[in-house]
């Protein structure tokens, strides 16, 4: 479903994507790990069309992912995005949040856009917060929320660009309940995470990136416990000890 | 200070602050589009654009207003251009005013995360709906603020316009104070009715403030 063939990024002097490939299946969990600087968010910013490249293609369903076509609108409808921050919109309600997208997107009557919210907000059990201000949730609580976001536009992949890295460690567990919810229900994700746990549970295939290339991918279980690469190792071997 | 000469004095200033209630809303009006015009050329990537409005906005903000306004009021119609003083008025102290507005705006919309735009672009929203629906709303927020102290500014400096000839409240004051030559009554009054109105203006902003405030940082009230 997302192709992404030998794509190479630079910002300024500094090349942070030399050649990066890797292809999504329908339904597939891939999570990006690796160290900061690795050029993980890059490839996920890239593949939404946040990011421009400069050499190389992502097509997504066959078609070519362009910053600077009419066309990347219409795709960013069909790829969510979940980011870091959350960044909901501070000035509408988490109803509203979720709502902007289908009204003012794709046109749907505000009811039915309403309905639909409000059944997404009760999945992401966040059925009581409907008519709450972002600022005054958790930030678990909004994550959840930004999720509910993304799903409002009914896509066809989820990015999740280190979705619980900005959480206290006591809110973690609900987002990712969230998350493994929708594995399970065939959603097609890329995570870029550094929850190893999650990653051994969930995905189906883990990519290890370091200095903007792919060291080292395959099954989530064999990567994350015998690491083939020298990098993947001493990385792991880091992140597991904290 | 005789009561009897502050009720002949009263309903003549009162006639005056009507119009400077005029000049004042005109030029606010004015500012408000042109600077958000200014603005908006100012952050656009064309070239031509963000140089004209930084052209624009700086020669304004380096002319003193009086000079703005006697340019349009004495200079303009020899261009063939007439106006009334009151229209010279509102349009000098709109167009001197709409820079400090563009100045308002642009930190405004500036203050805007970029991971508000990010979002809205990964849902598919385009520019002009951005804008409109999620930079526009913020900005105008944070831009609040500065701009009631720029409306109150205004306000003041409607008393420019009595140096071409507009009969607002400053000018009736000079005028009955030259007549009678009972100026302290008659300054007195007349800053009493400027506060009259900035008062009430100050104190509107601050709590369109707390009102807009509740939704932007929300308050758990």
């Amino acid at each position: 479903m997302i192709n992404i063939n030998a794509i190479h990024k630079s910002f300024g002097d500094v090349e942070v994507l030399k050649g990066v490939s890797l292809t999504v299946a329908k339904g597939e969990v891939v999570c990006l790990i690796g160290p900061s600087g690795s050029g993980k968010s890059t490839v996920l910013r890239c593949i939404n069309g946040l990011e421009s490249y400069d050499q190389g293609s992502i097509t997504i369903n066959d078609r070519q992912v362009d910053v600077a076509s009419k066309d990347i609108n219409d795709l960013r409808t069909q790829v969510g995005m979940v980011f870091q921050r959350f960044n909901l919109f501070p000035h509408r309600t988490v109803v509203e949040n979720v709502m902007e997208g289908p009204i003012f997107v794709k046109n749907e009557p505000r009811e039915k856009a309403q309905v639909q919210a409000i059944a997404l907000l009760e999945k992401v059990g966040l059925g009581d917060k409907v008519h709450a201000y972002p600022q005054q949730l958790s930030g678990g609580q909004q994550q959840r929320v930004a999720i509910a976001r993304a799903l409002a536009m009914q896509p066809e992949a989820i990015l999740f660009d280190e979705p619980t890295s900005a959480l206290d460690p006591e809110l973690v567990g609900d987002v990712l309940t969230v998350m493994r919810d929708l594995a399970n229900e065939g959603m097609t994700m890329v995570v870029v995470t550094h929850e190893m746990s999650f990653a051994k549970e969930v995905a189906d295939r883990v990519c290890f990136l370091y200095g903007g290339q792919i060291v080292e991918s395959g099954d989530a279980h064999t990567l994350l416990t015998q690491p083939s690469h020298e990098r993947t190792q001493d990385f792991l071997r880091r992140v597991l000890n904290h | 200070m005789e009561f009897s000469d502050i009720t002949a004095f009263l309903p003549i200033l009162l006639k005056g602050a009507l119009i400077t209630v005029q000049i004042t809303i005109g030029a606010l009006l004015l500012s408000t589009l042109l600077g958000l015009l200014l603005a908006l050329m100012k952050l656009s990537p064309v070239r031509a654009f963000s140089i004209t409005a930084g052209t624009f906005i700086n020669v304004v903000r380096g002319l003193p207003i009086i000079v703005q306004l006697f340019y349009i009021y004495f200079v303009l119609p020899e261009l063939g251009i007439q106006l009334s003083a009151l229209q010279a008025s509102i349009i000098g102290l709109g167009v001197a005013y709409s820079a400090y507005q563009a100045e308002n705006f642009r930190a405004g919309i500036e203050a805007i995360e970029a991971g508000q735009i990010e979002a809205a672009r990964s849902i598919g929203m385009k520019s002009k709906l951005i804008m409109r629906r999620v930079v526009l709303p913020q900005a105008i927020r944070i831009a609040l603020p500065p701009y009631g102290n720029t409306a109150v500014m205004i306000l003041k400096d409607s008393s420019l316009a009595s140096t071409i000839t507009v009969a607002e409240m400053t000018r009736a004051g000079q005028l009955i104070a030259a007549s009678t030559f009972q100026n302290t009554t008659v300054y007195t009054l007349v800053a009493l009715l400027y506060l009259c109105l900035s008062l009430p203006l100050i104190f509107g902003v601050n709590r369109l403030e707390r009102y807009f405030g509740k939704s932007a940082k929300g308050g758990k009230s």
